[in-house]
């Protein structure tokens, strides 16, 4: 097969106006990685070592770990025929617990993508002939003077120790680290207060008053499943003791943890340091700073919680808000934040290891760069020209999984493997060990690890595990298998560093700001723009935002209209001289003065996603002010080419009652509604009778559970034009409910399962059913198409293939093959994850036994970080589900119409500090 | 006996004038005795119109623009067909569009059409003579365009067949609670109801038509209206038979036309949507369908009269009446339209809510258009100087047929703007797919009429000659 020619990057087509969605050429080098299935090249070895303990043989699951701006996060990945189709969290594994986030869902896709890089790339175009020894090749063009070394922020050990080696090997080589998200702060921050490269662990559920200053601890990120089960395990502990614990965030964008706190405050950067400064004063802390009206109070409540408060300040925070937070944290004694050491190898302030080394690229210093798994040219700093910087390099050297931005504009790219394919191993946020062992066969001949290029860049054997089990070598005979089965290492985490405030403790004085603020954010799916390619992470509705595809700026509402702004409109930013074009949505809650520019955008090679999706804000992003730069102007445009895709899925609050997402006081009972009387008789469940009950509670909001199901259920990416026309295939949607404040309540909703199910009666070929055991079902087979059960579905949860979306050219290359592909002209919708049930009930049958509580789960409730979800038989009264639903707050949406849905909700419990 | 005997002397007496040549026989209109009742015209006009030889340009344009529109609609449905309904406007929570709001619209068109034909035949009321034959055949023609969406608005069209119960290898059978399988017999008994109808009352003219042909030496032309005639001799008994027969099917249409709006109707309003899940659904349809199909029947009549100079068949009289007859019509609509808010304000919050949403929210223009088109335009045909106007009768008839597509379109579209969660989807608009189907169908409707005024006599000749007959001998 011949290779695609990729474009020049300056030939790609960066016209914005244009909203392309997959390329059909994704068909045919998809079909032909689904061809290869069972084949397993000699040379490639036979890398499926072991499976985790409790799983049965046939599943072929494999524990390892995925990485996330270096940090590991445990996962199984569920394999058929070799192909690995599912990630599920590693319950084990403290990073997961489990559970997922978005980014560990959509990592079968990207394993899968047929727009990955597959050739090796000499000055951006495929070598003719010697593919074979193309890699080698490449690595020895670094062995030489001036070698540079560029990384993502390293925590694995095997990493530290072949880049050690290298370093080694050629003395007047450097290592830099560079990520556009790196926690810079919070590391000067600990710094300043400690004078310790330590990190901060959050223990949420251990806070009885949290008080999340910029981002919180319940967005995403590296720890969001860890922080976010933490909470919800104290909202547990506080509805059973009656004092539910406290959560108030200080944003200047609407974030998850705002959404969900008992009181946000929508505050400007300087705002939040000026909170930060104040409350420091209230608590005896050296700061100078203006007084804050929200500080005395704030202050007392978190002295009234003593040891059970907790102050945490957010990624894009500067290190003095880190520091007073570390330091009101260490005034207050609280016990749920522990110190550890940072997990980096090499804790560094990434932006200035970048700038180090675009200085020395400047001045000619550099002879050889290795760039390994990071993309510079799309992400460095606006006053960084990296791309302009490494023509001034002899040879640069790119390892990454697609070719992107960095890899057309190097000398050499190098596919680089998946996770998936290759050994390693990472740190969880509390810095426990994993190893990461392959899932799968290497799709790609021509990848290479980056422990492998490193290894032989350093003359050490590098294949397979071998770099990896050098770095252990404790671990040998028995304990290899075994920490390979429970896909972490246990105990491995470092005990908690005791610390002590530094003696003159100073934090300097605050910034002045003036001016519209730009506030750089990573986006919620695209991240920092490596999951850009990522086709369900642009396609799942951002979860304020609910934008599919592409990002836009976000202004207050107020803002909106002072600008001259309409929702939707187009305009041109302006920082520093430097000027990009982006839509902008008027997002109530945003601060008023601040616009958020989130990061991810604008690609110009990003996979098979076509260019120009979004717009780039590193093309404004100053190195010296990486989050928030002031002086901002903002001009509306007359063009609405970029108007943002946005789902339906956001609702202003309005009055409704009874209200779709309730929330009810403290011991508060909803009543059960009185019967229903019906025309048709009662079903009858001898056997199993399957229900769910989602908790309001606890949800966060951070759309796991949505692409869990779309990876579950193969769920079809339309794109954006057919998201625009309200087409969007997910079958679990989640409602957020917003208020002005920036508050809301998110609310997923899935097929109800109704016991009168309106949609069943009204399918003129009955195509839609009841089964034995409750669960309400599509025949896709029988199904013509006549879509009245969409309209007699109160809930609007049932979706229409208007195209075979599933199975035309360009669909997503990964299918699980328990669930079939639908034809154009079908409804589908949730089915409870029906064929879990069948695998269950087959086993259970095999082992002639009963299907025991929890043996099934649904895909929605295994990915949850906190646990919302419930599934179960409530026919058995001791289930969790049925337990769940003999709670006061378990209600039934839209119970009042009659339909008795199987799906039930726990209503919220309002905070004690909530309006 | 006697009436048999004077339809066979009118027979005979039509034939001889077809024999003279196709003329009016002069002195008829002028030895009318009853100065009351509206002069009985000749029928030879009639007649001699689908056997002239030429039709001239302006029907060659005609003919040439329906045909283009029924090529439109070849094209539309290909496109629909080979790429699917994604071609469309629709969406979560619209699934519905153009295919439901036309389907209702052209029902609505043929019932009303059909309704008024059939209760003239009942009554045996004067105006039939006039206005019965193309009513039907507008109606005949509506009912095969509002045929055609059931079957293409579904994802999958080609299982359309799936609907029927049938005795399928794994003993699946349809719904039978399902409002569409209703809608499925539904549409079937009209399109068969009214073909028959139609058909009914066309043979003695079929018949007539073979005589003049023959007689004219067209043999072809002749052998085919033969075949059409089912041999009729216009004996006694054939008249005793088909009289029967005719009022038989007559009297068939009246209930099955309220059913069939009604179950098209129950489509809506058997569903949990708040706006449609209302018992006066059905009446709402039935009735605002009337004004549409009377529109089209007088905007038909009065391009009849001009293109084919039909002026003392369709008189002044029958245009007055049919006039009077859609403001009445209107002015049922006006208080369908007053009941529609009454019943809003008296319902239960959510209904409330949702009407308010479809009569001020982002559909109300159709909403209020459609009043105004449907219920409240109609009434300036209460002033004779607007009815006696043929542009004016033509503009408020189609408006009327058009308000009626209107008040489908906000019964669709806008009725499902509130809903019992908040919605989830941007707002319905027809795409081009849509417009070229609704396009196409007109064609097929356009192309149908015109065929049949070609083809076919445009007015019942034999029943003229009854009333001839009936207007001699008081």
């Amino acid at each position: 097969m011949t290779p695609p020619d990729l474009p020049r990057f300056e030939d790609l087509d960066t016209d914005p106006g244009r909203r392309g969605v997959l390329r059909a050429a994704g068909a045919s080098l998809a079909l032909a990685a689904a061809a290869g299935c069972d084949v397993k090249p000699e040379e490639w070895g036979d890398p499926l070592h072991m499976r985790p303990r409790g799983v049965a043989a046939e599943d072929a699951t494999y524990a390892t770990v995925l990485e996330l701006d270096g940090i590991g996060r445990g996962v199984l990945v569920r394999t058929r025929a070799g192909h690995p189709v599912k990630v599920e969290g590693n319950p084990d594994h403290p990073g997961s617990l489990g559970a997922t986030d978005v980014f560990l869902e959509a990592a079968p896709l990207s394993l899968h993508d047929p727009a990955r890089s597959r050739q090796v790339r000499l000055a951006g175009r495929v070598p003719r002939g010697a593919a074979a020894t193309a890699p080698d090749a490449a690595i020895a063009a670094l062995r030489g003077e001036g070698l540079r070394i560029l990384t993502g922020p390293v925590t694995s050990p095997t990493i530290a120790r072949l880049i050690a080696a290298v370093l080694a090997r050629q003395p007047d080589a450097r290592w830099h680290q560079w990520s556009p998200v790196a926690g810079d702060g919070a590391l000067g921050g600990a710094m300043l207060a400690f004078g310790e490269a330590v990190q901060p662990l959050h223990d949420l559920s251990r806070a009885g008053f949290v008080l999340a200053l910029g981002t919180g601890p319940l967005d995403h990120g590296p720890a969001q499943i860890m922080q976010a089960r933490g909470w919800a395990r104290a909202r547990d502990a506080g509805r059973a003791a009656g004092r539910l614990p406290v959560l108030v965030a200080a944003e200047s964008t609407p974030g998850l943890t705002g959404t969900r706190a008992d009181r946000r405050l929508a505050l400007p950067p300087a705002g939040i340091e000026a909170l930060a400064r104040a409350l420091a004063r209230e608590l005896g802390i050296p700061a100078t700073g203006e007084p804050h009206p929200d500080a005395a109070p704030l202050a007392a409540a978190l002295r009234r919680a003593g040891p059970k408060a907790l102050v945490t300040a957010g990624r894009e925070q500067p290190a003095s808000v880190h520091a007073l937070a570390a330091a009101i944290n260490a005034a207050l004694g609280s016990e749920a934040v522990s110190w550890i050491p940072h997990p980096m190898a090499r804790p560094e302030d990434c932006g200035a290891s970048l700038r180090a080394l675009a200085a020395e690229m400047a001045a000619g210093a550099v002879g050889r760069l290795l760039m390994l798994d990071v993309n510079p040219v799309y992400d460095a700093p606006a006053d960084i020209a990296f791309a302009a910087l490494m023509e001034r390099v002899p040879v640069s050297v790119h390892a990454g999984l697609y070719p992107d931005e960095t890899a057309l504009a190097s000398t050499w790219h190098l596919p680089l493997r998946h996770p998936f394919e290759s050994w390693g191993d990472s740190r969880a946020p509390d810095g426990t060990l994993a190893i990461r062992q392959p899932a799968c066969t290497p799709r790609v001949e021509a990848a290479r690890s980056a422990e492998e290029i490193l290894a032989a860049l350093a003359d050490l054997p590098g294949e397979g595990e071998a770099p990896v089990r050098a770095t252990w070598p404790a671990l040998d005979g028995a304990a290899w298998p075994a920490v390979l089965e429970a896909g972490v290492l246990a105990g491995s985490a470092p005990p908690p560093r005791p610390v002590r405030l530094r003696d003159g403790f100073e934090v300097g004085p605050a910034a002045m700001t003036s001016g519209l603020v730009a506030l750089f954010a990573p986006d919620p799916h695209l991240w920092d723009g490596r999951f850009a390619p990522d086709a369900w992470l642009q396609e799942l509705p951002r979860p304020l935002t609910k934008q599919a595809w592409g990002n836009a700026v976000l202004v207050s509402p107020a803002d909106a209209a002072r600008l001259g702004l309409r929702d939707g409109q187009e305009a041109v930013l302006t920082l520093r001289g430097r000027s990009v074009r982006a839509a902008v949505i008027a997002l109530p809650g945003q601060a008023e003065g601040v616009v958020t520019l989130p990061l991810g955008g604008g690609r110009r090679a990003a996979g098979a996603v076509e260019g120009g999706i979004g717009f780039d804000a590193y093309r404004l992003r100053p190195a010296d002010a990486p989050w928030t730069a002031a002086g901002l102007e903002v001009a509306p445009l007359g063009g609405n080419g970029m108007a943002p895709v946005r789902a339906g899925w956001r609702h202003p609050i309005e009055a409704r009652d009874p209200p779709p997402a309730r929330t009810v006081a403290p011991g508060e009972a909803i009543p059960p509604l009185p019967p229903q009387p019906s025309l048709y008789p009662e079903w009858s469940y001898p056997g199993h009778a399957w229900g769910m009950a989602v908790d309001l509670d606890a949800c966060i909001g951070c759309n796991a559970c949505s692409i869990a199901c779309q990876a579950e259920n193969n769920t079809p990416v339309v794109g954006a034009e057919e998201v625009a026309r309200g087409r969007e295939m997910h079958w679990l949607r989640v409602d957020l409910h917003a208020e002005p404040d920036g508050r809301g309540a998110f609310q997923p909703v899935p097929c109800m399962h109704c016991e009168k199910a309106p949609c069943e009666v009204v399918c003129p070929v009955n195509a839609t059913v009841h089964d034995n055991e409750g669960l309400n079902l599509m025949v896709y087979a029988r199904c013509i198409g006549t879509r009245t059960c969409s309209n007699n579905c109160p809930y609007k949860v049932r979706r229409f293939n208007w195209h075979g979306y599933a199975r035309e050219p360009g669909a997503v290359p990964v299918r699980n093959p328990e669930v079939p592909l639908r034809p154009r002209g079908v409804i589908e919708k949730c089915t409870y994850c029906q064929h879990r049930v069948a695998a269950a009930r087959t086993r259970a049958d095999l082992e002639d036994r009963a299907i025991r509580d929890g043996e099934v789960e649904t895909a929605c409730q295994r990915a949850c970080p906190t646990q919302a979800i419930t599934f179960g038989d409530v026919n058995d009264p001791d289930s969790a589900v049925s337990r769940a639903k003999r709670e006061g707050r378990n209600y039934a949406l839209l119970g009042e119409l009659g339909t008795r849905p199987r799906t039930t909700y726990l209503a919220r419990v309002r905070g004690a500090d909530e309006a | 006996m006697r009436w048999a005997l004077r339809i066979a002397a009118v027979l005979a007496g039509g034939a001889l004038g077809a024999l003279a040549g196709g003329r009016a026989a002069p002195g008829r209109a002028a030895a009318a005795p009853a100065p009351s009742l509206p002069t009985p015209p000749p029928t030879n006009p009639v007649a001699a119109i689908p056997l002239r030889r030429r039709f001239g340009w302006g029907f060659t344009l005609a003919l040439g623009t329906a045909g283009l529109g029924v090529a439109l609609l070849g094209y539309a449905v290909a496109a629909l067909l080979l790429i699917g309904t994604g071609l469309w406007g629709t969406n979560i929570p619209f699934v519905w569009g153009f295919d439901l709001i036309n389907y209702v619209w052209w029902i609505g068109i043929a019932n009303a059409a059909s309704l008024f034909a059939a209760i003239l035949v009942l009554r045996r009321h004067g105006l039939r003579t006039a206005v019965n034959r193309f009513a039907e055949a507008a109606a005949l023609a509506a009912v095969a365009a509002a045929a055609l969406y059931p079957i293409l608005h579904l994802g999958r069209p080609w299982l359309f067949y799936w609907v029927l119960p049938y005795p399928a290898t794994y003993q699946v059978w349809p719904q039978f609670r399902s409002t569409l399988v209703w809608d499925l017999w539904g549409i079937m008994s009209h399109v068969i109801v009214t073909s028959l109808f139609w058909y009914t009352g066309l043979i003695p003219d079929l018949a007539t038509m073979r005589d003049r042909a023959a007689a004219r030496g067209r043999m072809l032309a002749a052998r085919l209206y033969g075949l059409g005639a089912l041999g009729w001799r216009g004996s006694v008994i054939h008249w005793a038979r088909h009289q029967a027969a005719y009022r038989l099917v007559a009297a068939l249409v009246l209930p099955m036309l309220v059913s069939a709006q009604t179950i098209v109707a129950l489509e809506f309003a058997t569903t949990l949507v708040p706006d449609w899940h209302q018992g006066r659904v059905p009446l709402h349809v039935v009735v605002t369908g009337i004004p549409s199909g009377l529109g089209v029947v007088l905007a038909l009549a009065v391009v009849l009269r001009h293109a084919f100079d039909l002026r003392d068949v369709i008189d002044d009289v029958d245009m007055s009446l049919l006039a009077r007859l859609t403001a009445a019509a209107g002015a049922a609509c006006l208080w369908l339209y007053a009941d529609e808010l009454l019943a809003a304000w008296l319902e239960e919050e959510a209904t409330r809510q949702a009407t308010a949403a479809r009569v001020f929210g982002a559909y109300a223009p159709l909403w209020w258009g459609g009043l105004l088109l449907t219920a409240l335009l109609p009434q300036a045909l209460w002033l004779a100087w607007v009815r006696r106007s043929a542009p004016a009768a033509l503009a408020i008839g189609l408006g009327a047929a058009g308000g009626v597509w209107l008040d489908r379109f906000a019964l669709v579209a806008g009725g499902l703007l509130h809903d019992h969660l908040p919605r989830t989807g941007p707002p319905y608009a027809p795409s081009v797919p849509e417009w070229t189907l609704l396009l196409g169908t007109v064609g097929l409707f356009a192309a149908a009429l015109l065929l049949f005024a070609r083809l076919l006599p445009v007015v019942s000749m034999y029943e003229t000659r009854h009333e001839e007959d009936e207007a001699e001998v008081p």
